[in-house]
């Protein structure tokens, strides 16, 4: 079945896709039909319809997001794209501005339009240089066709796209972490009320969407909202995911799928199946801070809702595999290391909370744990909740999936005294 | 006016309130480190969480940064969120050392006190601490960073309360450093208030270290001395020492805070150079033959050249006691001339600024940090009234503008901590009239002609005394007619003095005899030839004082003077060198009391200004005094020390 | 102290953004490009261009991964230790780099040739495991492609 791309439409293979193909295969038509037929309002309606959802983690509606910028606000409003991927197992917004640049920029200027905004930035994570290339490339393109910059195609609409480069640290995707960090200041995260679209960036309204959202707003106005949503699989997702996964399959690949198609297809269609003749053990279905899916999972449609369903989240879309090789609890140890040593260091729960949780996967996984600290972890799976943003829950899904769905094999690690198998990070 | 329950107790708040604030309101004090009420919230440490039963809002809330609404159900007892406070708590254990023995902080810290409140006590955390080295932060501050629970205070009141820049937060994760960028001394001179906001030791008063434990203290409210913005302080004392001295909270002048020369500048109080004992013609004697010797000699000086010749000086550093006191000495000796101030210029302008003051146009602190358009002339500010900077600094924050009228201010050496624009003259300002403008001014030595212009602007009025109860003495010499002594002495007639807390000049025209001296500092070069009277400094006496804006504020004595007793002289101990040395072998270092039974504290025969103004007055002839303050300022006689003080406009 | 023609260009660089903290990570990364490692002189440095203390440069300087406040080798590897290449075999591959180079993680080769640190995912998980040189990255590395990388970067 040859499935209608959005995203990917039009990469090439071994190259990114160039400006002029990209306008001879109908770029840049939806930035012309907005900005000449359109109003503002009804731009935002568009996404709002169309049930997009934001790509980045949260999956909270791009539209309704929107929405909350108060219409009559003085002074400058900004819009962020959030390229600061960092998720452990998320790569896709790398792949798809290294095919393609266009769209996040169409897609950009389609938003700033909807929004009122006249300069935006993309902020762009350490490593992501090729990207940022492309981008600076197609930006400049972009403006030497009238596309961006002043008076748009001859409108009234001006907006400029401006690139920032950070340096590297996870809690920058956290997008009111990244607004600090966009302005100058320490990359802590701030409270919330007040909201960004209220009081972000330099105190004025500022919405912040991921790479992947954006990039999807172009083809929903060039053909619709209700056409974009019937793009998914089950009549309650709406369009269209970027899937990158890793771990134990065949091929480790970044497909654009509907979304609600199920998790074994895109393992074993997409995927090339496991790998080596391994068995599926678990896996990890959105990015590190998702709870573990189980084999009793593999028919779960991968969607926001129904993966929430069942006990964990879709989150980024990052899909990590693991086989009967790999031990979960050695996979936690490395996961929640990840998060204490990314954390910003703010509030106490995660600056502290996360090196005691850390200390006692470490005992576990080294044969020294103790029947109490099942209980310990339990309590920090349920008191890490209140940190002052969503990095130490989200670090403790993993923990929380683990106990859940493996409890046995950590009592087997407590029990025996040893990794039962040798805590293997698999070969 | 939101209307909540909280622990089963219906509470009524201003709108705006926190449910911390409410619940404080009716006695119940929810833990907290990173929360502060002069501090912007942080909901950082997650220690002041509650549990919201019912209304608007359900779940677990951090009650700092939750505003109290109708209908909420409260309950800071609930299991979960005692559970969360107990685990907050367990994971600052997790890194904090087992200093408590030998930290300062000690019996004042509050994660002692929340660490208790909290419950938690057996260590489940089987892993190391973490350790941070220590920096040099100057004579005034100890750092020791291993004791950081990263509660984030100490940075925000430096940074966003006081505006310094050297000082900030490092690192992340767990490796969060609180410090400079290297090694030096804090630039702020706010900086000593970091003792007192950090809720554990990681920083500590240098100068009081390792001297005594916070229940050791004795310590009164008291009002800083150095200038006359009358920051309340506490200073806290021990075996006759002030080991150091806090910020005192007063919500209409200083706030929680006081500047680096009002905490550290006490050494005046302690040093071993403290003329103590009443002296005549430099030698030695009793008070009572002290005060005798100066009656005799002030009759005889007056038969002789008649009391128009005699001048009585007080200062704006003398009580309001001893300056109402020194009146009544005048009247005494009718015909004596009363001064208020040794400087003629000085005279002018507190004498000017006293009375162009009145209860509408006298602006507090509180007006500052409220105005829209701020004026500052001829004044060194972080000279003359730091605190009054964070005031302006406030405003700005607020939006309002500030102006330095050029060529009239100088800078001194700390930066100001605010943005501002430099105009020419006062006529630049835009003073919008009925608009909340203020004008701050140093007084003293200003023209009574400025002056009276720049109270015509409409404006409200900051006019700094040259002293700490400069404005009181503005005042009285005001209604008593006084001038300044240089005047007194140039009119010709003026041929002797007698100082009380008075800064004589060096240069008194030969001849000139200064028959006694009231005073706790060393005066020289008149003190051997004249009749020396021993006083009390502000935080052993029990007085009243009047700062800037016209506000009485009491004072207690925190302690008894007297000598120290470290370093107590030889003299005071059985069998001099050698009983010195006997206690020396006894305990380490010799901080034991004599062993010798006495009546009299040592050194301790200081007494208050205005008691000594009494007793001349009643031996050369006048009524007994029991009470300085009559007739109008009797008001003031049960004034609270803790109450915020009271403007004298309405007295 | 850097060059003329950089400071001027980084002065441009400043005046051009929104405010002068927005330039703060750039004129950094800048400054450590030229010095090898942001040194203290550099912090200073950046500081004055940027109208800050040198303490508000360190604040930011010091939470980042990507600014270096020590020394560190012509070519800094950063090995990918996270989930995905950990699943693709980064121990082993960590392992085989630390015995090459004679390093732990977080030393400096004694000519001052390499550095070894540890990153959080570099989003190369489907080509893991992964590392990058001077910020280039990598992936697939088995440890003989490892070694062929090292040997051509010598």
């Amino acid at each position: 079945m040859e499935q209608e791309l959005v995203l990917f439409k039009h990469n090439r293979k071994h190259r990114p896709v160039t400006f002029a193909e990209y306008r001879k295969e109908g770029g840049f038509e939806a930035l012309e039909k907005a900005v000449k037929k359109m109003t503002p309002a009804e731009v935002q309606q568009a996404v709002i319809d169309s049930g997009l959802r934001g790509r980045g983690g949260a999956g909270f509606p791009t539209g309704r997001k929107w929405s909350f910028v108060p219409r009559d606000l003085p002074g400058p409003r900004w819009l962020i794209c959030n390229c600061d991927e960092m998720e452990p197992g998320t790569y896709k917004d790398r792949l798809l501005l290294e095919h393609n640049p266009y769209g996040l920029i169409e897609g950009m200027t389609l938003a700033c339009y909807a929004l009122g905004v006249r300069h935006a930035f993309i902020f762009i994570r350490k490593g992501y240089e090729k990207a940022a290339e492309n981008l600076a490339r197609g930006i400049a393109e972009a403006k030497g066709a009238g596309l961006l910059g002043e008076r748009i195609l001859g409108s009234e609409v001006s907006v400029d796209l401006d690139l920032h480069l950070s340096a590297g640290r996870y809690i920058c995707g956290e997008e009111t972490a990244l607004i600090n960090a966009l302005e100058g200041k320490r990359p802590n995260p701030r409270s919330k009320p007040p909201f960004p679209a209220v009081k972000g960036l330099w105190q004025g309204p500022t919405v912040v969407n991921n790479v992947e959202t954006l990039a999807a707003v172009p083809a929903i106005v060039a053909n619709g909202p209700a056409w974009y949503k019937g793009l998914a699989r089950i009549p309650e997702a709406a369009g269209t995911k970027l899937f990158c996964v890793s771990g134990s399959v065949a091929e480790r690949v970044c497909v654009e799928l509907p979304l609600g198609t199920p998790l074994r297809e895109i393992i074993d269609r997409y995927c090339g199946g496991m790998r080596d003749g391994k068995k599926f053990k678990a896996c990890i279905p959105g990015g590190a801070s998702t709870q573990f899916l189980t084999a009793d999972h593999l028919d779960v449609p991968m969607d926001y809702e129904t993966v929430a369903k069942v006990g964990s989240r879709l989150g980024s879309g990052g899909v990590i595999v693991f086989d009967e090789s790999h031990c979960l609890v050695a996979a936690t140890l490395n996961l929640i290391t990840f998060f204490a040593r990314e954390s910003c260091g703010w509030c106490t729960p995660c600056r502290e909370g996360l090196p005691f949780v850390k200390e006692i996967l470490q005992r576990i996984e080294a044969g020294r744990g103790e029947e109490r600290d099942i209980e310990l972890l339990r309590e920090h799976i349920k008191y890490l909740n209140y940190s002052f943003c969503a990095l130490a829950p989200g670090a403790m899904a993993p923990v929380d999936g683990l106990l859940a769905h493996f409890e046995d094999e950590v009592r087997e690690h407590i029990t025996k005294g040893c990794c039962p198998l040798a805590g293997k990070g698999g070969n | 006016m939101p209307k909540l329950i909280i622990d089963d107790i219906p509470v009524d708040v201003a709108p705006g309130t926190s449910v911390l604030e409410a619940a404080r309101s009716v006695g119940i004090t929810i833990p907290h480190f990173c929360y502060h009420p002069a501090l912007a919230i942080a909901a950082a440490c997650r220690l002041c969480a509650v549990k919201l039963l019912d209304g608007p809002v359900k779940g677990i809330q951090m009650s700092c940064s939750l505003p109290a609404q109708d209908g909420m159900v409260v309950s800071t007892t609930d299991p979960e969120a005692l559970k969360l406070r107990e685990l907050v708590i367990e994971w600052l254990m997790i890194n904090h050392p087992h200093d408590c023995p030998v930290c300062d902080e000690g019996g004042e810290c509050l994660l002692q006190d929340f660490t208790i409140a909290g419950g938690h006590s057996r260590r489940r955390y089987r892993g190391k601490k973490r350790t941070f080295k220590n920096q040099y932060l100057g004579e005034g501050i100890c750092h020791e960073m291993n004791r950081c629970i990263e509660c984030y205070r100490c940075v925000r009141f430096y940074q966003d309360y006081a505006g310094g820049t050297d000082f900030g937060v490092t690192g992340s994760a767990g490796r969060v450093y609180f410090g400079r960028f290297a090694d030096g001394a804090l630039e702020s001179p706010f900086s000593g208030n970091l003792v007192d906001i950090c809720p554990t030791g990681v920083f500590t008063d240098k100068t009081g270290r390792f001297r005594a434990r916070y229940w050791d203290y004795q310590f009164a409210p008291s009002v800083c001395p150095r200038c006359s913005v009358g920051c309340n302080t506490s200073p806290q004392a021990y075996q006759r020492e002030v080991i150091k001295i806090v910020g005192r909270r007063n919500d209409q002048v200083n706030g929680w805070f006081i500047c680096d020369r009002g905490r550290f500048d006490k050494g005046y109080i302690n040093a071993p150079e403290r003329p103590r004992e009443p002296m005549i013609d430099g030698t030695p004697a009793s008070y009572d033959e002290a005060l005798e010797a100066l009656t005799a000699r002030i009759s005889e000086f007056v038969t002789v050249n008649g009391t128009e010749s005699l001048a009585l000086v007080g200062s704006p550093r003398l009580s309001l006691e001893g300056c109402l006191l020194l009146a009544e000495l005048a009247q005494v000796l009718d015909g004596a001339q009363l001064c208020y101030f040794g400087d003629a210029s000085l005279a002018r302008g507190s004498v000017a600024a006293a009375t162009l003051l009145n209860e509408q146009n006298a602006a507090s602190m509180r007006d500052v940090e409220k105005a829209d358009c701020i004026a500052l002339v001829s004044l060194d500010l972080m000279e003359e009234a730091p605190m009054l900077a964070l005031s302006v600094r406030k405003a700005r924050a607020a939006g309002a503008q500030i102006y330095l009228v050029a060529g009239t201010t100088e800078a001194s050496a700390a930066p100001l901590p605010f943005q501002y624009r430099t105009v020419g003259s006062l006529d630049e300002v835009p003073f919008e009239g009925g608009s909340k403008g203020v004008v701050v001014c140093g007084a003293g030595e200003q023209e009574p002609g400025v002056l009276a212009q720049i109270a015509s602007l409409g404006a409200k009025l900051v006019l700094l005394q040259p002293g700490p109860n400069g404005f009181a003495a503005g005042l009285l010499a005001r209604q008593h007619g006084a001038v300044s002594l240089s005047e007194a002495i140039a009119a010709g007639k003026v041929k002797g003095a007698v100082a009380f807390e008075a800064d004589l000049a060096d240069a008194l025209p030969t001849g000139f005899m200064v028959l006694g001296i009231a005073d706790w500092q060393a005066c020289p070069p008149y003190r051997d030839a004249a009749v020396f009277l021993p006083t009390t400094v502000w935080a052993e006496s029990c007085g009243t004082s009047i700062n800037f804006e016209g506000r009485a504020q009491r004072f207690e004595p925190a302690l008894k003077a007297g000598l120290p007793l470290r370093g107590l002289p030889e003299k005071y101990y059985a069998h001099g060198a050698e009983g010195v040395a006997r206690e020396a072998a006894a305990v380490s270092p010799p901080a034991h009391p004599p062993r010798i039974p006495r009546a009299e504290i040592p050194g301790g025969q200081e007494r208050e200004c205005w008691r000594v103004i009494a007793a001349l007055a009643e031996k050369l002839g006048g009524d007994r005094i029991a009470e300085p303050l009559t007739g109008k300022w009797s008001k003031l006689q049960h004034l609270d020390p803790e109450g915020g003080g009271v403007r004298v406009f309405s007295l | 102290m850097i060059p003329e023609e950089l400071k001027i260009e980084l002065e441009k660089q400043v005046a051009s953004a929104v405010t002068p903290r927005e330039a703060a990570v750039d004129v950094m990364k800048e400054l450590q490009a030229h010095y090898g490692w942001l040194t203290d002189d550099a912090v200073v440095e950046a500081a004055e261009l940027l109208g800050l203390s040198p303490l508000q440069v360190e604040e930011l300087a010091t939470f980042y991964e990507m600014i270096y406040r020590r020394p560190v080798g012509r070519k800094v590897i950063h090995v990918c230790d996270s989930i995905s290449c950990w699943c693709a075999g980064s121990e082993e591959l960590t392992d085989h780099l630390k015995k090459r180079l004679g390093l732990q993680l977080g030393e400096t080769s004694a000519d001052e040739e390499f550095t070894l640190l540890p990153c959080c995912c570099m989003g190369m998980c489907g080509d893991s495991p992964a590392l990058s040189i001077n910020g280039v990255p990598h992936g697939k590395l088995t440890p003989e492609a490892a070694d062929k990388l090292l040997e051509q970067a010598e």
